[in-house]
């Protein structure tokens, strides 16, 4: 028997004289959550809020003596939780994943030590260099780990780096450059992960990984080229649009290839934004923004139309 | 996409669910396969109401440089033009494709005719209602996915704007209540509304989505204080209908569950009220509750998703609102994560030895 989905039980219950008690049992027995599941559901539900409070119930505690601890003591008390959770991380019983998510755990602790020793000796906590040693001393785990989550952290971690940076040291940046500058990176990035799941097959790197570090990039390239088009002439723009128009290449190229509605829907996207952008940069008048408005539908809804049509070419090809 | 064969073999499976014989509309169905192939991408549905919005605000910008928000009867006139083409487009072209035209007429027209009736000078409450009004005659004349979820929105947006501009804070426990009842009927009812009628039932998604939303965005006024000025005597008064209906779907899963017991159905649901009787003075928590509770019965992903990221949200918002020290908010977490930790180790044991027998 096809595994029967709920959109089955709604499209044929439309067009045909099943009766509810009938609908009731195929929901059921194919769509509702069985006993074993709720039995597990329950389980889960209850060691995380278990877990969860008692560990907050911990920290109160000792955010409520913080003020009398001596510095000492402090960083010690940090520094011995990272050393807790990164034994519990060595010891082989524990199942792979749990002891990826307590290191996820660790590096999140080094961060709050950072911001602990930033507290006494009044380094400033946003200051772009406790961003920097935070990202410095995680690097080893994160390569080790190899685990998504781990890995997304990291990233976030490297962008607040350059962006607290170039607000607070390079000041003469422009903002078309760090934005060309994040785009590299994260593209980079994203590059990596694509080469290290196809030719080292060290672990499957997930998809939401891959989707959230291909809008995070393009987002940078579009916002780029946006200010880039209103603000005054730079160097680093033509480099931009260069840059950007082989990753955006590349990206429907990957798309059509690994048959991914996407990458098919998020760079035309952007390259719509970057059109009206330009298109009212020529002329800011009203008949301009009605024809960006037509402009916009019309684009969008020819990039669907296109999508569905590749669509039913892949599933006819399947 | 399923093809001829696989929908024989899935109408063979309902007629075995039914005892008199059963009648298809075989060609229907069919088609039907067919558009919903196009329905499946959520990324051409995130694409369209995108590519909407952008096209909503172009065209609003359009309106302001060239100033024709002036004329009042105008704003009216074309509003309508746009809500009612929004609507007969997809009455008459039922397909994704056009979902962006819609969508960005539907909201450019809500706009302009809010503009036109505030030019009037009409009241919030006059406005309101008659957006209630128009969201609820789109949902009778077309069931397209997006356009009823807008609208669904914009009818529980008039609500909230009515009892806001009214200052009739306490009427929120009522609405709040009311939209309870509704989303638990409407999650334990599937089978009985979409076997109602084919309206029905293709706004039966749409109707789930847009009353979860709306009960959030009741939620969020009751958990978040200073949102409104809500007047804390009748607080408890939401508590009680979200905690009556999660103890009315103890009965559910019981059933489920394969619990018989009197003994233990009592022990259950004197516990459960226990358990969140401390939250009474805080009833966003129960309701974000009900919906995870409700959302994992019928397997809704979506739903569970938002109920657990709320549920951990309202949570947080309780401690921080608790006018205690921190050390006694402490040794009160402390000792509800024991709870919880015992509570799992009694379940654990519980449900392995009912395994054996």
């Amino acid at each position: 028997m096809t595994d029967i989905q709920r959109e089955d039980i709604h499209i044929i219950s439309r067009y045909s004289n099943l009766t509810e008690q009938g609908i009731e049992k195929a929901l059921k027995e194919n769509v509702y959550n069985d006993k074993e599941k709720w039995e597990r559901f329950l389980r889960v539900f209850f060691i995380t809020l278990g877990i969860g409070f008692t560990v907050s119930g911990i920290i109160f505690f000792f955010a409520y003596n913080w003020a009398e601890l001596h510095k000492f003591a402090k960083i010690g008390l940090t520094q011995g939780l990272v050393i807790i959770t990164t034994i519990l991380v060595l010891y082989p019983k524990i199942d792979i994943n749990i002891r990826s998510i307590i290191l996820t755990g660790s590096a999140i602790l080094v961060g709050v030590l950072f911001a602990v020793f930033g507290q006494i000796y009044q380094t400033g906590a946003n200051a772009y260099d406790f961003f920097l040693a935070w990202t410095v001393f995680v690097t080893l785990w994160v390569i080790v780990s190899n685990f998504a989550p781990l890995w997304l952290l990291y990233l976030i971690l490297i962008n607040t780096t350059i962006i607290l940076y170039s607000e607070q040291v390079a000041k003469d940046w422009s903002e078309v450059f760090v934005f060309t500058l994040l785009f590299i990176i994260n593209t980079i990035a994203l590059l990596l992960s694509f080469l290290l799941s196809k030719y080292k097959k060290l672990a499957t790197i997930p998809n939401w990984f891959i989707n959230t570090v291909t809008l995070a990039s393009t987002s940078y390239a579009t916002i780029g080229i946006v200010i880039g088009i209103f603000d005054k002439y730079q160097v680093v723009f033509p480099i931009l649009i260069f840059i950007t128009s082989i990753v955006f290449t590349l990206g429907i190229w990957h798309g059509l290839k690994a048959k991914s509605g996407f990458y098919l829907s998020v760079i035309p996207f952007n390259l719509i934004v970057i059109i009206s952008a330009f298109l009212i940069k020529i002329s800011d008048g009203e008949m301009m923004f009605l024809l960006v408005s037509f402009f916009i539908i019309a684009s969008v809804t020819l990039v669907i139309k296109n999508l569905i049509n590749i669509q039913k070419k892949w599933t006819n090809e399947r | 996409m399923r093809d001829k064969e696989n929908i024989k073999e899935l109408l063979d499976y309902f007629q075995t669910k039914e005892d008199k014989e059963l009648q298809f509309e075989e060609e229907a169905i069919v088609s039907a396969y067919q558009n919903k192939n196009n329905n499946q991408s959520l990324a051409i549905k995130v694409l369209s109401v995108f590519g909407g919005l952008l096209a909503s605000i172009t065209f609003l910008g359009f309106l302001f440089i060239a100033g024709l928000y002036n004329s009042d009867v105008g704003l009216l006139i074309f509003g309508a033009l746009c809500i009612a083409g929004a609507i007969w487009i997809n009455k008459e072209y039922d397909k994704i494709i056009i979902d962006t035209v819609s969508v960005s007429s539907f909201i450019i027209g809500f706009i302009l005719l809010s503009f036109g009736l505030d030019k009037l000078e009409m009241t919030e409450n006059a406005i309101s209602v008659v957006f209630i009004f128009i969201a609820l005659l789109s949902l009778g004349i077309v069931q397209n996915y997006i356009i009823s979820f807008i609208s669904i929105l914009i009818i529980n947006g008039s609500i909230l704007t009515l009892i806001i501009s009214n200052e009739g804070y306490n009427l929120i426990h009522i609405y709040v209540a009311a939209l309870a009842l509704i989303v638990t009927y409407v999650f334990l009812k599937e089978a009985k509304i979409i076997s109602t009628n084919k309206a029905l039932s293709k706004l039966y998604n749409p109707i789930r989505i847009g009353s979860i939303f709306s009960l959030l965005s009741g939620l969020i006024i009751l958990g978040k204080k200073g949102v409104l000025p809500i007047p804390t005597d009748y607080i408890w008064l939401s508590s009680i209908i979200f905690v009556s209906a999660i103890i009315y779907l103890l009965s559910y899963l019981f059933e489920v569950l394969d619990i018989t017991k009197i003994q233990h159905k009592a022990g259950i649901y004197i516990f459960s009220v226990l358990l969140l009787l401390p939250t009474a003075l805080s009833p966003a928590i129960s309701g974000a509750f009900l919906i995870i509770m409700l959302s994992f019965l019928v397997n809704y992903k979506i739903g569970l998703a938002i109920g657990i990221i709320s549920f951990i949200y309202f949570i947080s918002q309780y401690y921080y609102d608790l006018n205690f020290t921190l050390l006694n908010k402490s040794i009160l977490l402390f000792l509800s994560g024991i709870l919880f930790i015992g509570l799992y180790f009694f379940t654990h044991k519980k449900l392995t030895s009912n395994e054996k027998v």
